[in-house]
């Protein structure tokens, strides 16, 4: 999906937003926010205290008892190495919700850093930049990482740095868009008659005023992170064995689906499917809160 | 209003062209990256290197990367794609089998979800405020954000597994008839309807809204027409604008962001020609294959602002000043 | 390439033919036909429908290495020699071959009457224009690798029109082996050649070419010039399918009858499934388990012994492969080679001593290392249940899994994961003779030594069996490399799996090798 939702070009948000009680009181009423929260929250916990709670070693192989359908010593039945599906699901969320965030991270802070320069200074860097972002976003998201990916060898550390950079872009867009909206204003015209610097103003003055726009980015690019990270654990390109991520998961075990045994994909399945539809229930409160 | 309408097409076009050449060059430069050579790649990880840099003698590849480039450019501006370094064969018709295999995919999944996509936003619009509303945008929501892979797993296992069904796989055998084309590609054509309908939905919905609210809708009713004839003619046409732009950028990403699908049901579509050129070190085909997905987004992209240019008068005064 | 024998021969029974050949006295085995499989009493005239591996490049047998290419060779294309599945050497388009005393001169007898598909006769220039293509360093050809040290370009020389001598750099005793099947690349062409295979599969064999489609399918009608008679079935249909999943799929949806590979690993669906027929073939298909003796932890032996000491290789065995496979034992000497000396005593799992072998070289505690391998088959699963196994006596394993690309990199030492890393697992396919992996994997100047294992005696050792004939003195020098390599344990060969082709229950006839062979001449259904 979501290669082309990202390339669609952001609409700048309009920032004449309500002051900030206001928005907190809308956040605190909104039940799609406090589901999404349940279902990050539950996970995060998960992903935290899981190797303390689960039943049994996650990543301890039992090569007599592979493939075992789910029953009272194995809730969720065995994978094809005998381990325990339940253990691996409940603390399978931890390198994706450490690698996604992270990822992030890096691509809000990237984009925030040339949306800026662009937004605020225009001129030859503004259409370079513009340019490289045109051809990166001309082709989808996920070919993009997954040639990086083929190139730099999978490791958490390069997708972090991949997913990152290739958001990047994206946030560079819409912060720009944003800066855009703002120059114009007043504010920005008193900074400039009282002889502040542009880095100053820019800095100072305009990243204040555009944080709605970016929080909002941010929440739905986190959706995106995780969205990017799961499938490309499931291309082989992501999280690597012997982690009990769920898209790796899948990848390992769908050939065996074939032969009827399903457990070692279903509950994989569904988790990354609540875990996702979580983070965007939570994006999608954020966004309503912040621009209602 | 024609003239510069022309020019601005002329701009878009130049752009394109220029944004297709530093694509090339980047794929390119990125491909110097990739690990292993092509020799190696095709005589296999044990091979003697004396025949690897034969072989890559033989190919030509031991020249400096910038002329093998430049000989490629040359002979792309006279529409000769090259040869595949690991086929020996010209890349042109293996890139045409794939993107004809993609299109098939994409074009399935359109037909089926378009009207549904439209049909929901419509429903939801009408209902805006609603349960209907609520449900239909909700889990147009949730389906849109739920990884390919997650999605093509469930049904699997619903639709292939324990109800048997449908074809588990889209690898039909070659030479099938269409009859059985169609039923392997219902299948994979699923997961990409559950991830566009509810962006579709979406968008309809917004457009659906705002034509309701519109003086012209308003005027309409107020002459007394009936409620479907409204609908029909003047809400819907209105509405559908948005959803064309979305169709078109979603068209880039259904030709070339089908990798995850294309895997999962083995498919050999232009995702998994590129991945497998990749790793190949195939320079030519690699370079075909992601051309091609560029230049089938920015065309999408741009059949769609012209669309859009054509039918909405508003757009046209704004966009060209 | 290999070792000429039989698992009659290994039973302590040498057949006549057997005897004969090896010891050099004259392969009398030229009766006509004899490269085709025992006969099975089949209905003619069948279209068999074959699920094979998508090739990876053109279809050309000096460069072809990878076993959707190879397949397509040998449909049309035939060898001087047929290693069997049995490891047996039979005649193909030679009908004998003898050494000279010294092992260094080897000639064959070539059959007569051998038509191309192009209408020339075969005779002795074609096979000297052939061996000549794929010895000669300039012409990337893949089988160097096998040649490399044995025969040069010039080696072949024609004695008359049908019968050639090789003429070896040293003496090879087993020299049939490195011109028969087992080296796929070994078909004979024409000599007129021009590197056009792809356009018409110009060969010798049982079919030839009716219409090839790179990335979909081949399509082959039966050849009724062939030597060997008349194939059995009309026409073979070759489905090209991308990986393993979608050929089960295509088995279990009876669109075709054979499948060309099935692994244990994700072919569940096929296994007990009664209306397939598997052919199992027991190989020197195997993985390495490298440690770098050079540098690091691994360069002390005990250290070495102790790691290979953690598998629980049974357990192995029945979890990857539902026991489809042969048990290593820390050598290349597969237990299906029939040189193997089954004396030596089998490595088994025993913690207690690896804690001990550990505490005595310093690393009571353990230490921490990386496993690098490539993501293939049942490798990263293998990966798992050694870092599993190394837990238990300390030593941590991260792993690293890359694509075959990036592990292998320039295959070069100092440029490959593959030969740099301190731990890693590298795939290797069947071989009919131990050879090459006693050379090149573990030799001073092996160039797959990824153990950087260095042993002027076990070089010595390697030497002699290598040149030796006689299958009672190659076992005793097999027995004393086995001791060696089960002492210095530089690598771990935990085990040899089962080839298996899938075919469906009505089908008879289908004979393979595990080097991803199909010989379908005498195939039929029902």
């Amino acid at each position: 999906m979501s290669e082309a939702v990202l390339m669609e070009p952001a609409p700048p948000i309009e920032v004449e937003a309500p002051p900030p009680r206001t928005r907190l009181a809308s956040l605190r009423r909104s039940a799609t926010f406090w589901t999404g929260a349940a279902i990050v929250l539950f996970w995060t916990l998960c992903a935290i205290l899981g190797p303390t709670l689960v039943p049994q070693d996650p990543y301890a192989d039992h090569l007599l008892h592979e493939l075992a359908p789910p029953s009272a010593a194995h809730w969720f039945g065995t994978d094809q190495l005998g381990r325990d599906i339940f253990s691996r699901v409940i603390v399978g969320a931890r390198d994706i919700l450490t690698i996604a965030p992270l990822a992030t991270l890096l691509g809000v802070v990237a984009g925030i850093a040339l949306g800026l320069l662009t937004g605020t200074f225009g001129g030859w860097i503004d259409a370079v930049i513009g340019r490289a972002i045109e051809v990166m976003v001309s082709l989808p998201l996920i070919i993009v990482a997954l040639l990086a990916l083929v190139a730099l060898g999978p490791s958490s550390v390069t997708v972090v740095v991949v997913i990152g950079l290739v958001f990047a872009p994206l946030i560079t867009r819409t912060v720009r868009a944003a800066v855009l909206a703002e120059r114009g204003l007043d504010y920005v015209a008193a900074a400039e008659l009282r002889g502040e610097s542009r880095l100053a103003i820019m800095v100072l003055e305009i990243l204040p005023n555009i944080t709605a726009p970016i929080v909002v980015e941010a929440t739905v690019r986190l959706g995106y992170a995780i969205f990017t990270v799961a499938s490309l654990s499931f291309l082989g390109f992501g999280i690597q064995p012997p982690s009990a991520d769920w898209g790796l998961a899948i990848a390992e075990n769908y050939g065996v689906i074939g032969g009827g045994y399903w457990w070692p994909v279903a509950f994989d399945a569904a988790a990354t499917a609540s875990l996702v539809v979580g983070v965007n229930l939570l994006a999608e409160g954020i966004q309503e809160a912040l621009s209602a | 209003m024609r003239i510069p309408l022309l020019r601005l097409l002329g701009q878009r076009l130049a752009l394109a062209a220029l944004t297709l050449l530093l694509l090339s060059l980047v794929v390119f430069a990125g491909g110097q990256l990739l690990p292993g050579d092509v020799g190696r790649a095709i005589l296999g990880p044990l091979a003697d290197p004396r025949a690897v840099a034969a072989l890559d003698h033989q190919l030509g590849l031991d020249r400096p990367a910038s002329m093998l480039y430049l000989e490629w450019m040359g002979r792309l501006l006279h529409g000769d794609m090259g040869l595949s370094y690991a086929f020996r064969r010209p890349v042109a018709p293996f890139v045409a089998a794939a993107l004809v295999n993609s299109l098939k995919l994409a074009g399935l999944a359109f037909v089926i979800v378009v009207p549904l996509g439209i049909a929901g936003g419509v429903v939801a619009a009408l209902h805006a405020g609603r349960w209907q509303d609520r449900a239909i945008t909700l889990t147009g929501v949730s389906l849109t954000v739920v990884p390919e892979f997650v999605s093509s797993i469930v049904l699997i296992l619903v639709l292939a597994v324990w109800l048997r069904a449908l074809p588990i796989s889209a690898a039909w055998r070659p030479g099938s008839s269409a009859l059985v084309q169609l039923q392997h590609l219902i299948l994979p054509a699923l997961p990409l309807v559950i991830v566009l309908f509810g962006y579709i939905a979406r968008m309809t919905r917004a457009g659906t809204v705002e034509a309701l609210e519109a003086d012209y809708t308003r005027t309409a009713v107020l002459k007394g027409l009936p409620r479907g004839v409204v609908i029909r003619r003047h809400v819907l046409r209105n509405a559908l604008l948005p959803t064309i732009t979305v169709l078109a950028t979603q068209t880039g990403y259904l030709i070339g962001g089908l990798v995850v699908v294309e895997t999962l049901f083995r498919y050999r579509g232009i995702g998994s020609l590129i991945l497998t050129a990749a790793r190949g070190k195939d320079f030519p085909m690699l370079e075909a294959g992601i051309l091609t997905v560029g230049a089938v987004y920015i065309a999408a992209t741009l059949i769609a602002d012209a669309v859009l240019l054509l039918l909405d008068p508003r757009q046209r005064l704004g966009d060209a000043p | 390439m290999g070792q000429h024998r039989d698992r009659t021969a290994a039973a302590g029974g040498l057949s006549r033919r057997d005897l004969l050949a090896r010891t050099g006295a004259g392969g009398i085995a030229g009766v006509l036909g004899a490269a085709r499989p025992a006969r099975a009493a089949g209905r003619p005239g069948a279209t068999i429908r074959v699920a094979a591996a998508v090739p990876a490049g053109a279809i050309d047998p000096v460069t072809v290495a990878d076993i959707g290419g190879l397949v397509l060779l040998q449909q049309t294309g035939e060898f001087l020699v047929y290693d069997a599945p049995d490891l047996t050497l039979r005649p193909m388009l030679a009908l004998s071959w003898t050494p000279n005393p010294k092992g260094d001169v080897w000639t064959f007898r070539l059959r007569q009457g051998v038509k191309f598909h192009s209408g020339g006769t075969m005779v002795a220039d074609d096979v000297v224009a052939t061996m000549d293509r794929l010895a000669d360093p300039k012409n990337g050809s893949n089988a160097l690798s096998v040649f490399k040290g044995v025969l040069s370009p010039g080696g072949t020389r024609k004695v008359d029109d049908h019968t050639v001598a090789f003429h070896l750099d040293r003496p090879v005793g087993h020299f049939p082996y490195y011109v028969s099947s087992d080296n796929y690349n070994a078909i004979i062409l024409p000599a007129s050649y021009k590197g056009d295979f792809e356009k018409t599969f110009d060969g010798t064999g049982p079919f030839r070419l009716a219409r090839y489609t790179p990335n979909a399918g081949a399509s082959f009608v039966a050849n009724r010039e062939w030597w060997g008679g008349r194939a059995l079935p009309a026409r073979v249909e070759f489905g090209l399918y991308a990986d393993q999943q979608s050929q089960i799929l295509a088995m279990q949806g009876q669109q075709v009858d054979v499948m060309q590979q099935l692994t244990v690993q994700g072919g569940q669906a096929l296994l007990n499934n009664p209306d397939v027929r598997l052919i199992k073939l027991r190989s020197s298909i195997h993985r390495q388990v490298h440690m770098r003796c050079d540098t690091g932890p691994f360069a002390d032996k005990r250290v070495r012994q102790a790691l290979a000491l953690t598998l629980d290789r049974p357990a192995l065995v029945a979890g990857l492969f539902h026991g489809l496979s042969d048990l290593g034992n820390d050598s290349p000497f597969a237990p299906v080679y029939p040189s193997t000396d089954h004396s030596v005593p089998q490595r088994g799992k025993d913690i207690a001593r690896a804690k001990l072998l550990m505490a005595a070289a310093g690393h009571a505690h353990g230490f921490t290392v990386t496993l690098t391998t490539e993501r293939l088959q049942e490798i990263p699963d293998y990966a798992v249940l050694i870092r599993n196994a190394a837990k238990q006596i300390g030593i941590t394993v991260n792993l690293k899994v890359e694509t075959q690309a990036a592990y292998y990199g320039a295959a070069k030492f100092g440029q490959s994961d593959w030969l740099d890393s301190a731990l890693g697992i590298t795939d290797y396919g069947h071989r009919g003779v131990p050879d090459a992996l006693l050379s090149a994997t573990l030799g001073s100047d092996g160039p797959w030594n990824a153990a950087h294992f260095r042993n002027p005696a076990y070089d010595r050792l390697v030497g002699d069996y290598v040149a030796t004939t006689g299958l009672a003195a190659q076992r005793s020098i097999a027995g004393r490399i086995e001791a060696l390599l089960l002492d210095e344990t530089p690598v771990i060969f935990a085990y040899f799996y089962n080839y298996l082709i899938a075919t469906g229950a009505d089908v008879r006839g289908v004979e393979g090798t595990a080097i991803s062979q199909l010989f379908l001449q005498s195939a039929s259904i029902g």
